[in-house]
């Protein structure tokens, strides 16, 4: 099963290389994609366990891929010329190299793997949002290809690093040795850069490099964290991940590894100042930024500092975290209404949740954490829908701008339709993200200048939001609109993720009662499955403090109120062809309903265009940037601060 | 069961009585303040009938579906408060309204509509913020978001919170459509927005339009009443004296912009907001 999990997905991105045929090659995507889901519920119904391969000296093989990978951005650094991948590649070759072969560490933890209900959590939005959209990339990359006239396909390379991003993501939200971690942290890494890059025009390569360098730093603090650990606490026990949060380790020596660590997932977060990464990524062909945002990458980065929660419990470390996370949440909502590109939209509104994520984190109560939790899942449902929305808009108007979706709803109302309600189940109830940032803000009690940020970044959230779907919603007076067809390997993981946001929405109450409360007791406890042993770990999970979570949110009630408000009016008004008028033009306008033309100046006629709002004097990059990412690193060495000051 | 089926019934029912009559007097109050006799206080159920008995005309479908999004969350915020749930929730199921109000606005090719539409959006970047703190506000001092926690405190609210009261005062005039904030559509016709976010609905979804603003009128005096919950009367001819305060302000004041009401309040209202809350805090002695 955990052969399964993480080397099935190696398996078949070999033989995806291997077959040429579309169809082949989409066969053996869908069939990984159903194992995959298939396997991640067969786990997260057997319950946690924890398990240690054998037969087989893995570590050694690790460590040689580990300098292999290393070793492949020298040779990117180099042949890019950017001194930068150099330079951070050699900061974490080096101590790696030291760390292997001068200290000659013993790097044997057992167990390997610590499979408990967070991991559960995780591997089930990898394999199912995961695969899916691996299944909406087999259309999209030929679609892409053929767009862009390439002679030569690459579509079996690009779902190669696709299906190898899946089984990384499971590796390490399962591993337990920090070394085994750090690998699979840096197999991610080099898929994200190999995904950005695909297409290899030069601004692909560009921020993939960008992206490896900035990923790079975080990787060097994590093996500086490893080493520390190792001296200090004296030998491999300290790489468990189980030790460092389950308080078995020297209490404060640990503190600068774990604010390392947090920095680790910061950079993978794209938390501000680390955000270019994430948006530079956007020239990748859509399904990667789908990937990217909704269920590996940037969720890693989130794991990594829940994971970390209690061993940074009750310090001024926790309230910092909190703060970093706070601030970009409010900072980058505010940039994300100057955006004009529907995907860096995306990506900066993706960066903000993370924001919130790791504040929830940093705040740290059971709350809190249950809040994170939901984020995550709410988060990577809906944002991947939304990515795949976009790709399937730009694939119908060959355009990001927001401006160009102009009256979508009637050009392809289907997707207009999918994408609305996408965008709705973001910020406004009753949908699962606004429960996430409901229970949040009732958990940000404990740091109320977190607080502030999250209300002022909420509001700046509807905003943007409510803008860009604006634009999509203009149109003409007309009864109906011709519907569009989509090819099934879009449609299919369209209405799943739509669906799954009304499932998961409705029935939050029992999923979070039977399943995620484990989850938030697993990351608020420490996790003490080793302690008590296999056997008991069904106590654990039943013994575990109660967080109530729903309180007042009345869940069902809501749902069927948006159905009566929303829904019945959409399917029930219907409009006769002699109640249409044209609009308001003073008069002015030519001829029918079907047209958006008006007199101007000397009676000639003109087609009328409207435009939105993007104030970007006011929160422009340009205008935000400089202060908000001085902001951004003194908190992060207020952070890095706060674990070196209790030494 | 049966107490929380008559608040539902009197929410639905009596509200937009008292909504409607509370704007019948505005126009008699305003008119009076111009020298003019002004029309009966019934006045805006004559035209919520006549309204409902008019042609039905559209420019597209998707307002309408937007006008019942508006309506409809407009009054579950309203049984929020009345069956006295979460503040917090209420302030966020009022944002679906405006948003909804807003989309409606954005889902026509008219260029007023639009206008309307994108200073609304300003509108709730405005008040928005307060709203919410406010919800942080009574956290801080009750220790919970639920309506009900308020009137259980022989203290009223407005004695640790009387800086967030008069962010309070302001997010009214926003919400109200008065001047000096009516920005996005106003009960008299300005020329260069014509009827704003409003302009492209007539006849019975423009009187469906007018319901939800004598729900959202009750709603924004009973949030003021909930100053001083305890006893409730005083919350009351509170609500009512802002209500009255508004009306001189709006025949006092000249409109102003959007960039100015939203920089107004998220310098001036924020920072009131903000330090009631630090104050709060530190005298509790929380970290």
């Amino acid at each position: 099963m955990m052969a399964i999990a993480i080397l099935l997905p190696v398996a078949a991105g070999f033989l995806i290389l291997a077959v040429r045929n579309y169809y082949a090659r989409a066969a053996v995507v869908v069939l990984t994609a159903l194992i995959l889901i298939a396997n991640s519920v067969f786990f997260a119904l057997q319950g946690p366990f924890t398990y240690t391969p054998g037969g087989f000296n893995w570590g050694l093989l690790i460590t040689f891929l580990d300098f292999a990978i290393l070793i492949f951005y020298i040779y990117i650094g180099f042949s890019l010329r950017n001194w930068l991948v150099l330079i951070f590649a050699l900061t974490q070759l080096i101590p790696l190299a030291y760390f292997e072969f001068v200290m000659k560490a013993h790097i044997e933890v057992t167990p390997a793997f610590v499979i408990d209900h967070l991991a559960l959590v995780m591997t089930l939005v990898i394999s199912i949002i995961g695969s899916l959209i691996c299944i909406y990339a087999i259309r999209y990359m030929y679609d892409h290809e053929h767009h862009l006239h390439l002679e030569k396909s690459k579509q079996s390379r690009f779902l190669f690093w696709l299906v190898l991003f899946l089984g990384a993501m499971n590796g390490l939200v399962f591993a337990n040795n920090l070394v085994w971690l750090y690998f699979f942290w840096e197999v991610t890494t080099l898929c994200c850069y190999q995904l950005i890059s695909h297409d290899k025009t030069e601004i692909a390569i560009k921020n993939a490099a960008r992206a490896l360098w900035m990923n790079a730093t975080g990787g060097t603090a994590f093996i500086c964290a490893i080493i520390y650990l190792y001296i200090t606490q004296g030998g491999a026990a300290a790489l468990s991940m189980q030790n460092i949060i389950g308080g078995t380790l020297q209490g404060s020596l640990i503190l600068l590894p774990v604010a390392l660590l947090c920095y680790t997932g910061c950079t993978k977060a794209a938390q501000m100042p680390f955000q270019t990464w994430l948006l530079g990524a956007m020239v990748a062909p859509t399904p990667v930024s789908a990937l990217l945002h909704s269920s590996t990458m940037v969720k890693a980065g989130v794991y990594l500092v829940l994971r970390l929660a209690p061993a940074f419990a009750g310090t001024y470390l926790s309230t910092t975290i909190a703060m970093v996370g706070a601030f970009t949440f409010f900072a980058t909502s505010a940039l994300a209404i100057s955006q004009t590109t529907g995907k860096r939209v995306l990506a900066y509104s993706t960066i903000a949740n993370l924001g919130l994520i790791i504040a929830c984190a940093g705040i740290n109560t059971p709350l809190a954490i249950a809040a994170a939790i939901l984020l995550i899942i709410f988060h990577a449902i809906s944002k991947g829908l939304l990515f795949l929305c976009a790709g399937t808009i730009e694939h119908q108007i060959w355009s990001r701008e927001i401006e160009d979706m102009e009256g979508l709803a009637e050009k392809a109302p289907l997707t207009t339709l999918i994408t609305a309600i996408g965008i709705l189940s973001m910020f406004l109830p009753p949908f699962g993200m606004l429960l996430g940032k409901w229970i949040a803000l009732e958990a940000a009690y404990m740091v109320p200048l977190a607080a502030v940020f999250f209300v002022l970044a909420s509001t700046l959230t509807i905003v943007f939001w409510t803008k860009w779907l604006g634009r999509l919603l203009q149109v003409l007076p007309k009864l109906r609109w011709p519907m569009e067809k989509l090819s099934s390997s879009y449609a299919v993981p369209l209405w799943t993720l739509l669906i799954g946001i009304f499932v998961v929405g409705v029935g939050i109450g029992p999923i979070y009662q039977n399943f995620l409360l484990a989850a938030t007791n697993n990351v608020v406890s420490g996790n003490q499955i080793i302690s008590l042993g296999l056997n008991n770990l069904v106590l654990t999970s039943s013994s575990i403090l109660q967080t109530e979570i729903l309180g007042v949110f009345p869940v069902w009630p809501l749902y069927l109120i948006l159905l009566v408000a929303l829904l019945l009016p959409l399917l029930l008004i219907g409009l006769k062809p002699t109640e249409l008028r044209q609009v308001y033009m003073c008069g002015e306008q030519v001829g029918g309903t079907d047209t958006d033309e008006w007199l101007a100046e000397a009676d000639k006629k003109t087609k009328f265009v409207l435009g939105g709002y993007y104030f970007q004097d006011t929160l422009g990059e340009k205008r935000v940037y400089p202060w908000a990412n001085t902001v951004a690193i003194l908190l992060l060495a207020i952070m890095i601060g706060c674990g070196v000051i209790v030494i | 069961m049966i107490k929380q089926f008559i608040i539902v019934i009197v929410t639905l029912v009596v509200a937009p009585i008292i909504g409607g009559l509370l704007f019948g007097i505005d126009r008699k109050i305003t008119a009076r303040l111009q020298g003019r006799y002004g029309p009966p206080i019934i006045q805006p159920f004559y035209d919520f009938f006549k309204l409902l008995g008019k042609e039905h005309i559209a420019v597209s479908k998707l307002q309408f579906v937007w006008i019942y999004g508006y309506l409809v969350f407009m009054i579950v915020s309203l049984l929020f408060l009345f069956m006295k749930s979460d503040f917090l929730l209420l302030v966020f199921l009022l944002g679906f309204a405006g948003v909804s109000l807003v989309l409606g606005g954005f889902s026509t090719k008219s260029p007023y509509a639009h206008f309307g539409a994108n200073r609304e959006l300003l509108q709730i970047l405005a008040y928005e913020p307060v709203l919410l703190l406010v919800a942080i506000g009574i956290y801080a001092q009750n220790g919970s978001f639920l309506i009900s926690e308020i009137f259980k405190q022989d203290k009223p609210l407005l004695f640790s919170l009387w800086p967030l009261f008069l962010a309070v005062l302001y997010v009214l005039t926003i919400k109200m459509r008065k001047s000096p904030f009516d920005i996005a559509t106003s009960h008299h016709g300005h020329q260069e927005i014509v009827k704003g976010v409003t302009t492209e609905y007539s006849g019975p979804y423009f009187a469906l339009f007018h319901l939800a603003e004598w729900y959202e009128i009750v709603l924004l005096l009973g949030i003021i009443a909930l100053f001083w919950a305890n006893p409730l009367w005083v919350g009351i001819l509170i609500a009512l004296a802002a209500f009255i305060l508004e009306l001189l302000i709006d025949n006092i004041a000249a409109r102003m912009t959007a960039s100015w009401m939203v920089r107004l309040s998220w310098s001036v209202g924020l920072i009131l907001g903000i330090a009631n809350i630090a104050y709060i805090y530190y005298s509790k002695g929380v970290s």
